[in-house]
């Protein structure tokens, strides 16, 4: 891995100790350019259209199940009482929980000075914008008149003043998610400026060449123009920290505001957003394991980088633990029957089958990653990732659900079943973001190509082959 | 808010003439005649615009359209036209309801009655409160019966063969009947009724008798109520009918008899049963009840000592008592009967004698009822519990002797009656009726399933539409009034009858007033003004007849049945909701939980835990019933408390011709009862057929789990400890109670007065309520509740605002199955409390639950839009129109009581309610329509005849909810406002604008909820808190007053009396309520002294 040295002056640094590079093989910044470009140019590959029409398809169920669900009612899915909020919440929490890691990996990383974000960001901020389109379309549609759904921002009205109840935590939603998308979208396309302009510049045909200059915002490679657009990048990476902790936080205030046992929690916020990162993570993994393999992008993601995210996910997964083990613990601790009764109903209720694949993906699974071995081996990483989805979902459903099913008086417990609408209209969530995502890639550079760059050995001034002035020097060798 | 009299007919005409059509101008004779003939009822008033009669007779113009011009298509749907008074009547207001006293006649008697009418609209129907031997209480079928008269699927035309006729030629056929056997003196002549007890119709009955002395007289009731009148009259020697007096008995033994629930007049005998039992002061005393039953019975689930008997054993133990109570003692007991449980049941009576009461259920065979007879004389109970009335006998033949003669008749006139559905199997009533048919004439509500053996079928009018009279209970004399012209022009039994008599008034208007005058001997139009008034006749009450000494108890030596497993015992029994099946097309009924299994829209084979262990099925199984060689097959439930090897089926299911809602709801029972079983058969057998059903129920879990929702003690508990209540509260949090909102009851910061005048709240005396379910009756039909049909119950989705939570409390020694003990049984599945052995012999507790109207309301800070609030008067108000349905409100309710529209439930055609829950958006044509029109309120879903009924049984004062909306019990907002705007206007300038209390008034238009009003057992108390002098506030300064969920801090307006049981302490089963022992798993014992020490020890500590 060492490089040839030709001056030396440099004190030689033990071959294990050396830092590994974040771009592999000596890659040349041009050959970053053309491979990251390489997937939005040219005939889309074969893979893209087996995914793209699946996902269109389930896209267009999406649109059928909504129209069905608005034109007759809520009652067309499975929520009833006394758990009036079923698999609309599950899947808006769960989704606005995997809308966490994007911008968590551009804004707080950035912040860290994580350098190795930048292989990554793109493709999560995307994911993250993705993700809380889907989320958002749960909390607009779950309500029983849609159409009502003004009501909720504080719009000035000729109805007497009317104002919203600043009370309620689900009007601090509305805030909360509709502000973390709008954060996102800027610093995302903050981001993509500087890259809409290499595509510009490559672009072949007219109407490429139109669009991306539009969108690059006439953006020339200045030195003004890259010191404005660092400031404000770091600008917005400022605002968008507290954002990553403030929307799961009042996601979950939504449930610890109110009086119900199982609900009824101070540790909340910290436990959903730690749940968050990690099934936001996980999710990054999900899409990217593959897509590092089908665009060749094992130089620019590097095993390296999947290694990292395999920690971060052990670390939010045993804040998570630790957050399960003291829910149970203060049940005990607080003499509270009725919360005492909620947690052992969990664990061995009606509703254990889904208790136990909780825990098992988010408590037991992610214990996996303390072994390099296991953070090593795609393949298994992958299918963990998954699993770790499927955990946070379960979680979510045991949140919702369970706490819901049986509460205060025996009389009106109840048993939550989804019907088919249900199950439809979240397999229609995975065409609206696998739709966004397969256009994404197509269309915009997936990886940030100058911040990567910028991360390349050759970048840094002080290298032997600082500025890149020996790009030719280095062996192409292509695969 | 007066009452209307009608005047008394005929009258002069007065006022101005106005003429509806070119030809009543023209005033042509013919025309004259015509509509003379077409509507008898009311010819002599037609013209005359200032009557009630004429007003109600515009506002529903559906009948004129369907009457006159286009009678020859018949059931036109009634188009509706909103016509102006051509002179508006002296005493009407727009929007300002009118009551009417009226009655419903049941079987034996009547439910006096008052009904309100808006705008000619009959809406609702409540007690009449000024009727002496009512305290303003219905029954659950008076509260349903409104909707009968706006059944879209009720007979609407006359018809004969099958063709519809116009009504005139029906009625120029009974005037060719009355002619023809007038002649022959009755010759070939049959009348089929059913029981009732209007004196009109007794006294026509005679008249034809006299006229047609040949002609023969036959009555069917699918589920007989006369047995007590026979046995009485049996025992006593002479024609008498008894009543009884439940709040004169201290003691009271029910043998297989459900007074509060099934058998006549259940609302009064609750009302009686239950002032027997109030408890003011700790000092009271309280009435005891003991009952011997195979099901679980509303009478049973209130009972203080309950023995599981199967029917057939209940004679046994008749006898057993009854030789106790004759000093003869040591008589044989049934197998597993505890001996001392009917011999101190015995000496209890006997301690009692006069002031105790043996009872013995409609079920039981005659001899039982004797039995019992001897019983209460040997007591000394006649004359003071159980009243004698004298009555009349007129020896009517039964359904099995009309089957027998029916192919003889040349003409067989039934009234109502519908043995082709519900007469005994082994009575051939298909072949009687075959061999009949082209001879029957009908006149029945439904076109069900002896509709196809008539060859004239009439249209029945509701009694809603209809003049008649009867006896209630006690024997006072009330009226049936009409407040709606007949929508479909139906007629009633007795103007049929007067028709075939040949009478000259055929009015039946004309026949009540003279049968009137002949009771009352008086023809003065005050006195009948008077009646018609109050809605009954003052002091006409049936005289007792003086006691006699019934015969010795006979020694029939009733034995017992062995029943096993392969001998069931088969109880048949009459249905909480639809009766015999005469309301099986009423969807309220249908949808209304079953008082004790909660079941909707089904019977079951309900069968005890051990039946079914040991048969080896479990809840939903389909199993074949059969007994004496026929099967019916049904869907097993496991109910707890039920006797063993007892199988319970409900009549009135499984209908096949009948309304839309009623059609092929449940399997019918009928097809296994005979003549000789009509209260129960033994030998019966079960086989399994490897199918499950579905089955709905609102309440999954049986058990309370230990929580202290419900909270009881024993009366002698209680007068140690009367604050055990408070030693039951939750552990509130630390930090005190902060309220998210201003306490209503705090003063306003500006004019230093309390902020509202008022301060409403509610008691509720779980003493008093037996769990009859007539509140959620009420309450939805005040609030225009809809229903939603089975599979959405199933779902979690029913609508009633109120309900009524039934919990089984067992022995926690018993909370294991099969040995295998595990302190985790609470968390599992719900299906799992079938099986487990403390519901074997479980004590019923019942709550009626609704908006607990907190004062610091969980739903209200939640709802992100402000669509409920509170207000200055303490209510916790749904802004529908605010609402969005984030159903957060409902999230955080504790108490789960709001009820969300998850489809559009109004709009839904009565074929989705049975069909499968999806409504069809995208059905033939309703998507047309809705693009058409997207702004027509119908569009889509009901068919358009369903929607001119539907529409008009809805209460005007309160909105009709969209999909999408939350709502819940608002106190009855719309009548807290009514009374508050009368009280202001009657205040002027005195500023007196407090409204009285409702509780205890006599004013019909006194305040009161609707659950209050019909509530018959008066368990449910609303009223203003701030006045200290109210009725609720005494209730709530009682030391049995708690909050449910206290420990929550949400501070509910609605309070609860704790539960008193008086259990008999020589008795084998004496025992702490279960609920006690339930609680005290978890937490102390209340009643303990040294829990009470430490409490009071604490309580100083804090101070």
């Amino acid at each position: 891995m060492a490089f040839k040295v030709s001056s030396t002056a440099l004190p030689v640094v033990p071959a294990d100790l050396q830092r590994i590079p974040l771009v592999q093989n000596q890659r040349g910044l041009g050959w970053i350019s053309d491979r990251v470009t390489a997937v939005t140019e040219g005939t889309p590959p074969m893979w893209w259209w087996v995914c793209f029409i699946p996902s269109l398809l389930c896209l267009g169920m999406l649109g059928f199940m909504l129209a069905y669900q608005i034109t007759t009612g809520v009652g067309v899915w499975g929520n009833m009482k006394p758990v009036m909020w079923g698999w609309d919440i599950i899947n808006f929490v769960w989704w606005i929980g995997i809308g966490h890691a994007g911008t968590l990996i551009s804004a707080i990383l950035f912040l860290l000075r994580q350098r190795w974000r930048t292989a990554v960001n793109r493709a999560a901020e995307a994911m993250t914008i993705f993700a809380v389109m889907c989320a958002g379309i749960y909390p607009a549609l779950h309500v029983g008149r849609v159409w009502f759904d003004w009501w909720l921002f504080p719009i000035p009205n000729s109805n007497g003043p009317i104002w919203p109840q600043f009370r309620s935590p689900l009007m601090w939603d509305v805030f909360a998610v509709s502000t973390y998308f709008t954060v996102s979208v800027l610093f995302w396309y903050m981001g993509l400026i500087p890259d809409l302009a290499v595509m510009r510049d490559r672009a072949k045909t007219r109407i490429r060449q139109f669009l991306y200059g539009l969108f690059s915002l006439g953006w020339t490679g200045s030195n003004r123009h890259w010191s404005n657009y660092e400031k404000a990048y770091l600008i917005l990476a400022g605002l968008a920290t507290p954002l990553v902790l403030s929307v799961h936080s009042i996601v979950s205030l939504d449930f610890s505001v109110s009086q119900l046992p199982g609900w009824h929690t101070t540790i909340f916020p910290p436990y959903f957003v730690a749940g968050a990162i990690y099934s936001g993570f996980g999710m990054v993994l999900t899409l990217l394991i593959p897509l590092r393999k089908l665009c060749h992008l094992e130089d620019i993601i590097t095993m390296r980088h999947v290694d990292i995210m395999c920690k971060v996910t052990l670390a939010t997964g045993c804040i998570v633990s630790y957050a399960y083990a003291m829910e149970f613990i203060i049940a005990w601790y607080s003499g509270s029957p009725m919360e005492q009764f909620h947690f052992m109903n969990r664990a061995l209720g009606p509703y254990q089958w889904a208790w136990i694949p909780m825990m098992g993906c988010n408590m037991l699974l992610p214990q996996l990653f303390w072994f390099k071995k296991v953070r090593q081996n795609v393949f298994i990483i992958f299918i963990m990732s998954i699993f770790v989805n499927i955990g946070m979902w379960f979680e979510r459903f045991v949140i919702i659900v369970v706490s819901l099913h049986r509460d205060f008086l025996p009389s009106s417990w109840g048993y939550f079943k989804p019907t088919w609408v249900d199950v439809c209209t979240y397999i229609g969530t995975f065409g609206l973001f696998f739709t966004c995502f397969l256009l994404f890639m197509r269309f915009l550079p997936m990886i940030a190509i100058s911040e990567v760059k910028g991360v390349t050995p050759q970048a840094d001034p002080h290298h032997p082959l600082g500025g890149a002035k020996h790009e030719e020097a280095l062996p192409d060798d292509e695969d | 808010m007066s009452k209307t009299i009608p005047p008394t007919c005929p009258e002069p005409e007065t006022g101005r003439q106005y003429w509806r059509s070119l030809d009543q101008l023209a005033e042509k004779p013919e025309f004259r005649q015509w509509l003379e003939r077409e509507f008898p009822a009311g010819a002599s008033e037609f013209d005359d615009p200032v009557t009630r009669r004429h007003f109600v007779k515009i506002m529903s113009a559906s009948f004129m359209l369907a009457g006159i011009g286009l009678a020859s298509t018949g059931c036109r749907r009634p188009l509706e036209k909103l016509e102006p008074f051509g002179q508006q009547p002296s005493d009407y207001v727009y929007g300002v309801p009118q009551f009417f006293a009226t009655a419903m006649p049941t079987r034996c008697g009547a439910i006096p009655l008052l009904a309100k009418s808006y705008e000619g609209r009959p809406i609702k129907i409540e007690g009449n409160i000024l009727h002496p031997d009512s305290n303003g209480g219905t029954d659950r079928w008076a509260q349903a019966s409104i909707l009968n008269l706006y059944d879209p699927d009720r007979a609407k035309r006359f018809s004969k063969g099958g063709v519809v006729m116009r009504s005139d030629d029906a009625i120029a056929f009974l005037s060719e009947i009355s002619k023809k056997y007038a002649a022959n003196q009755g010759q070939g002549l049959a009348f089929l009724i059913e029981r009732n007890s209007s004196p009109s119709r007794l006294r026509l009955q005679k008249v034809i008798s006299q006229k047609m002395p040949n002609a023969k007289w036959f009555s069917h009731e699918a589920i007989d109520m006369d047995v007590h009148r026979r046995a009485a009259s049996q025992a006593f020697g002479a024609s008498v009918k008894p009543y009884f007096k439940y709040d004169a008995a201290k003691v009271i033994v029910s043998l297989d008899c459900d007074f509060i629930g099934a058998e006549e007049d259940a609302h009064s005998n609750i009302r009686k049963f239950v002032d027997g039992r109030r408890i003011k002061n700790p000092g009271d005393s309280m009435n005891r009840l003991y009952v011997v039953e195979a099901l679980m019975t509303l009478t049973g689930m209130n009972a203080d000592h309950r023995l599981r008997s199967p029917a057939n054993a209940v004679a046994q133990v008749a006898e057993a008592l009854a030789a106790e109570i004759n000093g003869q003692g040591g008589s044989a007991v049934p197998a597993g009967v505890d001996p001392k449980w009917v011999s101190e049941c015995a000496r209890d009576l006997l301690a009692n004698k006069g002031q105790s009461l043996v009872v013995a259920g409609y079920g039981q065979p005659l001899a039982v009822h004797v039995v019992v007879n001897a019983i209460n004389s040997a007591l000394g109970n006649i004359g003071k519990t159980v009243v004698l009335h004298e009555t009349s006998d007129l020896h009517e033949g039964g359904i099995a002797d009309f089957a027998k003669a029916a192919a003889s008749f040349e003409t067989i006139v039934v009234l109502g009656a519908n043995p082709a559905y519900n007469a005994p199997v082994d009575v051939d009533i298909t072949k009687a009726l075959e061999s009949a048919k082209g001879r029957i004439l009908r006149l029945g509500y439904f076109e069900d399933e002896i509709f196809p053996y008539c060859e004239w079928h009439l249209p029945l009018a509701h009694y809603l539409e209809s003049w008649g009279d009867a006896f209630s209970g006690d024997g006072t004399l009330v009226p049936v009034q009409p407040l709606i012209q007949p929508l479909f022009g139906g007629l009633t039994e007795i103007e049929v009858l007067a028709r075939i008599a040949g009478e000259e008034k055929t009015s039946p208007y004309d026949i009540v007033r003279e049968t009137f005058t002949g009771i009352s001997g008086s023809n003065e139009d005050a006195v009948w003004r008077k009646f018609l008034y109050n809605g009954f006749l003052e002091n006409s009450a049936a005289k007792s007849v003086s006691a006699r000494s019934a015969g010795s108890a006979s020694s029939a030596g009733a034995k017992a049945a062995a029943l096993s497993k392969d001998n069931l015992e088969i109880v048949f029994y009459r249905d909480y909701k639809i009766d015999d099946g005469r309301y099986s097309n009423n969807g309220w009924l249908q949808e209304l939980p079953d008082p004790v299994t909660k079941l909707v829209w089904d019977n079951t084979v309900l069968m005890s835990r051990r039946t079914a262990h040991e048969l080896g099925v479990k809840n939903s199984d389909v199993v074949e019933v059969k007994v004496g060689g026929r099967t019916v097959s049904g869907p097993v439930w496991v109910q707890p408390g039920m006797a063993d090897y007892v199988l319970g089926l409900a009549l009135g299911y499984g209908r096949e011709w009948n309304g839309r809602i009623g059609y092929q709801v449940g399997f019918d029972a009928y097809q296994l009862r005979t003549s000789d079983t009509q209260g129960f058969a033994t030998g019966a057998t079960i086989s399994t057929t490897g199918k499950t059903y579905p089955i709905s129920t609102t309440q999954n879990h049986w058990s309370m789990e230990g929580r202290p929702i419900i909270r009881e003690a024993n009366l002698s508990d209680y007068k140690e400890h009367p604050d055990f209540v408070e030693h039951m509260n939750g552990e509130a949090p630390p930090g005190g109670f902060r309220p998210m909102y201003p306490n209503p009851f705090d003063t306003n910061e500006k004019t230093g007065r309390p902020a509202g005048h008022h301060q409403w709240g509610m008691s509720i005396d779980l003493t008093a309520c037996v769990g009859c379910s007539t509140c959620i009756l009420a309450c939805q039909s005040e609030n225009n509740v809809p229903i939603v049909g089975k599979d959405l119950v199933a779902r979690g989705r029913e609508m009633h605002w109120l309900r009524l939570d039934r919990y089984y409390t067992g022995d926690v020694q018993k909370h294991k199955w099969n040995g295998l003990r595990t302190d985790n049984e609470t968390f599992q599945d719900t299906d799992r409390q079938q099986f487990e052995e403390w519901i074997d012999d479980p004590q019923v507790v019942t709550q009626p639950m609704l908006c607990q109207h907190c004062e610091a309301a969980p739903c209200e800070n939640v709802c992100p839009v402000n669509a409920t609030v509170h207000d200055q008067e303490g209510l916790n108000l749904m802004v529908y129109n605010r609402c969005v349905g984030t159903r957060y409100c409902s999230n955080n309710c504790p108490y789960k009581v709001r009820r969300f529209n998850f489809l559009d439930f109004n709009k839904r055609s009565i074929k989705e309610l049975k069909g499968p829950f999806y409504p069809p958006f995208f059905a033939k044509g309703a998507f047309a329509k809705w693009l058409k029109d997207p702004q027509d309120p119908k569009a889509g879903m009901r068919q358009d005849d369903e929607w001119d009924l539907i529409e008009m049984i809805k209460n005007p004062d309160v909105s009709v909810r969209m999909r999408g909306v939350m709502e819940k019990c608002t106190f009855c907002v719309q009548r807290i406002q009514q009374a508050e705007i009368a009280q202001k206007v009657k205040a002027r300038d005195t500023g007196n604008i407090l409204v009285p209390d409702g509780a205890e008034s006599k004013d019909p238009t006194a305040l009161k909820t609707a659950c209050q009003q019909a509530c018959p057992a008066g368990a449910i108390v609303f009223g203003n808190i701030a006045d200290p002098e109210s009725k609720v506030s005494k209730l709530k300064a009682q030391q049995r007053n708690y909050s449910v969920l206290d420990f929550l801090l949400t501070k509910p307006r609605t309070t609860y009396l704790a539960k008193l049981r008086n259990p008999n302490p020589q008795m084998p089963d004496y025992r702490e309520p279960y609920s006690l022992g339930e609680y005290e798993t978890k937490d102390p014992n209340p009643f303990e002294e040294e829990h009470h020490e430490e409490g009071a020890a604490a309580e100083k500590g804090m101070k």
